[in-house]
């Protein structure tokens, strides 16, 4: 019990620090074949500046994208082709949404917002992985990279810049 | 060329100029025709694999890259269980060796020794761990000092300095000086025959030492064919040629005796100028000329005392004449050696602290020690007892010669100092080793990096890297970032953006690397806008 409690407060202490540190995924979890609506926490800016642009790589696997305008931002997409086409609802898609740009807006150190878009998740993603969506936030002459990948086997509190990521649930 | 300033008296020679000028234009040919360009001790600048680098697969083979040109002389590798392996396929490229690697080697901790010949040279000598799968004990590589054969090679070298400067020396104050030749003649060729059979000893030795084999492997042709190979060979044989021509001109016919003994005593600078720590400085032209001067004026003044304390001990009537022309020539000839050696003193030691933090600067203190004592003796016995002496007052010729007697006492103590350089790099030296980069090569499947950090000790340094795909692809980072990192020191990390000079370079300028020791270098290539790729490795910094 002791021991529990410790741990708890473990996670109390370290658990939200780290997570307000790093720009992450509103919900962390998400079953393949389904559709998951990603919210984009922004907790800062880079080194004190305010953000002036968030850009999100739209990983393999991940299609049909629709991002959310935001009021005062410029919301742009970059479309390319997928490695392989994906069946949805019917059709066959093989090219899609690869990056998602909202840009020219000013969100201050100080203040908290955040970006959000719908995707399918292809059924074919490998549950029980992780699935990476790396991010640049761009300031005003700064950029804060979160694009790092864990290496297999390495521990994902070791990275500097962790690209936010979810936790792929089997298909329900 | 002049060699030292004394009354050339043209009678004698012009009898047959011919032999005479051939020989001396000889022995300049071979001053000239030294290796022109010549370094300090050569440092190993990269070594793949790299020291204490841990290898997946065991390397098809292994390169050494050196700051300057060298010849490969032994290289091995020990393996985990200490049993050695001769690699003797390799070849030379610029400053690069690339070895063959005969086998597939074992998982554990290798060491890849190597021996090559500096261009002074000298042996240099190093050897690089490195390990398959994980690393083991180190096996022992077996570089250590083979102090009978230094001790040989010191002897012999004192012997061939004796032969030199006695003999050839003494050969030339006979000839030049003395009136009557017979005084001090034993004594001279006794010197010279210990100088000839002292030069080929001296080249085995060096041979033996170049290729690291112990003193029963003399007899080895490979030996002595590295020892020619080296500088030193053209030493002994210059060093052959001048005794000879000293012996000739004693034994000889009578006429071309002046002139066989002039080109015995330019043998003597010729041969010291071809090798040896101080011909290898930089600036050349200074040095070497520098060094040949120095030579022949030892010879000239350490040659004359002995034939002159005997003549005065045994023939003093006849001796004035060459006490008288001696003293004459002693002034000029010493401030041309006190002036050479302080010069090349200068260019070897550079900072007056390196006269007390290095070996070669403490046989340096050691050998001005001697020779103020030298001076002191040589001064009393030129200003107070040379006229008295010409005189003709006999007790003042016997303190003469029982102060010659200490003066040869102090100048083989001298040589023995000298002989003992052979083993100490000048701070010279250790200064270019010391400025040296030190580079690691970082290869990953994604990305590999070239990082060389200049100089390559702690303090203030600049960091170069040359970035390419794993596949040895060009690789256009946006942004490169080098992070040192020492974890058991307690600093937080170093991290430093490199700048792109348009050289093809990443670099990263007034870096301050606070503490010597192993630290981790990361360098951290952001491929595209989303993707960075991070590879590491320890690299070794060096105190100062």
């Amino acid at each position: 019990m002791k021991k529990y409690l410790l741990a708890a407060g473990a996670v109390l202490a370290l658990g939200p620090n780290t997570a307000l540190a790093h720009i992450t995924l509103e919900t962390q979890e998400a079953a393949v074949a389904s559709t998951y609506k990603a919210v984009l926490r922004v907790p800062h800016g880079c080194e004190g500046k305010a953000t002036t642009a968030v850009r999100v790589q739209i990983p393999e696997g991940v299609i049909s994208v629709k991002p959310m305008p935001k009021p005062g931002w410029t919301l742009q997409t970059k479309k390319g082709r997928y490695e392989k086409s994906y069946q949805l609802y019917g059709e066959t898609l093989t090219t899609g949404v690869k990056e998602v740009d909202w840009r020219g807006g000013n969100l201050p150190d100080e203040f908290y917002d955040e970006f959000v878009f719908r995707a399918s998740l292809a059924a074919d993603l490998p549950a029980g992985q992780m699935l990476y969506f790396p991010v640049v936030q761009e300031c005003d002459g700064a950029a804060a990279r979160w694009i790092e990948i864990p290496a297999a086997g390495q521990d994902e509190d070791a990275l500097e810049n962790p690209a936010p990521g979810i936790k792929l649930l089997p298909k329900k | 060329m002049k060699v030292a300033p004394f009354p050339i008296r043209p009678s004698g020679v012009r009898n047959k100029p011919v032999t005479g000028c051939l020989i001396a234009a000889f022995v300049l040919m071979a001053l000239l025709v030294l290796p022109g360009r010549a370094f300090a001790h050569a440092a190993l600048v990269a070594a793949d694999p790299a020291d204490g680098s841990v290898l997946m697969q065991s390397p098809a083979r292994f390169s050494l890259t050196f700051s300057e040109p060298v010849s490969p002389l032994v290289i091995a590798l020990v393996r985990p269980d200490g049993t050695r392996l001769a690699l003797t396929s390799f070849r030379l490229t610029d400053r690069t060796v690339e070895i063959d690697n005969p086998e597939t080697l074992k998982s554990g901790t290798h060491v890849l020794s190597w021996r090559v010949i500096s261009e002074d040279g000298h042996p240099v000598g190093g050897s690089v761990l490195f390990s398959i799968g994980a690393p083991s004990a180190a096996p022992v590589a077996g570089e250590t000092a083979d102090w009978s054969l230094r001790a040989a090679i010191w002897t012999a070298k004192l012997l061939l300095y004796a032969g030199l400067f006695l003999g050839v020396g003494g050969a030339f104050s006979l000839a030049w000086l003395a009136e009557n030749r017979r005084c001090g003649q034993r004594f001279v060729i006794g010197a010279l025959l210990c100088g000839l059979a002292a030069a080929p000893v001296s080249l085995g030795f060096q041979g033996l030492d170049a290729l690291g084999a112990p003193l029963g492997r003399i007899a080895a042709p490979p030996v002595w064919q590295t020892a020619l190979e080296t500088s030193f060979g053209w030493t002994a044989l210059v060093a052959l040629i001048a005794l000879g021509l000293a012996l000739l001109s004693l034994v000889g016919p009578r006429t071309p005796r002046k002139l066989l003994a002039l080109a015995g005593l330019i043998g003597v600078g010729a041969a010291l100028a071809a090798s040896g720590h101080a011909s290898a400085a930089e600036p050349q032209w200074l040095t070497r000329p520098l060094v040949f001067l120095h030579g022949a004026a030892i010879a000239f003044w350490a040659g004359a005392l002995a034939p002159l304390g005997l003549a005065l001990r045994y023939q003093p009537a006849e001796a004035k004449v060459f006490l008288r022309r001696f003293s004459r020539a002693i002034l000029p000839v010493v401030a041309v050696l006190a002036a050479s050696g302080i010069v090349l003193a200068i260019i070897q030691v550079q900072t007056p602290a390196a006269l007390i933090n290095t070996a070669y600067g403490r046989l340096l203190l050691l050998k001005l020690a001697l020779l103020l004592f030298l001076l002191t003796l040589a001064s009393v016995n030129r200003w107070t007892l040379t006229a008295p002496a010409e005189a003709g007052d006999t007790e003042v010729q016997r303190r003469l010669v029982r102060s010659i007697g200490i003066e040869t006492l102090i100048v083989l103590a001298i040589f023995g100092v000298a002989a003992g350089w052979r083993f100490t790099p000048p701070p010279r030296a250790l200064a270019i080793a010391a400025a040296q980069p030190i580079s690691i090569h970082i290869h990953t499947l994604k990305a590999m990096a070239d990082l060389s950090i200049t100089p390559g000790h702690a303090g203030q340094v600049a960091a170069s890297m040359v970035i390419m795909t794993g596949d040895f692809g060009p690789l256009d980072a946006k942004q490169v970032t080098l992070v040192l990192s020492k974890p058991d020191s307690g600093i937080e990390p170093i991290k430093r953006p490199a700048t792109k000079p348009g050289d093809g370079t990443w670099r990263v300028d007034n870096l301050v690397i606070p503490l010597a020791g192993r630290w981790n270098a990361r360098i951290d290539i952001l491929v595209s806008d989303f993707e960075v790729v991070k590879i590491e490795a320890p690299i070794d910094i060096r105190s100062e």
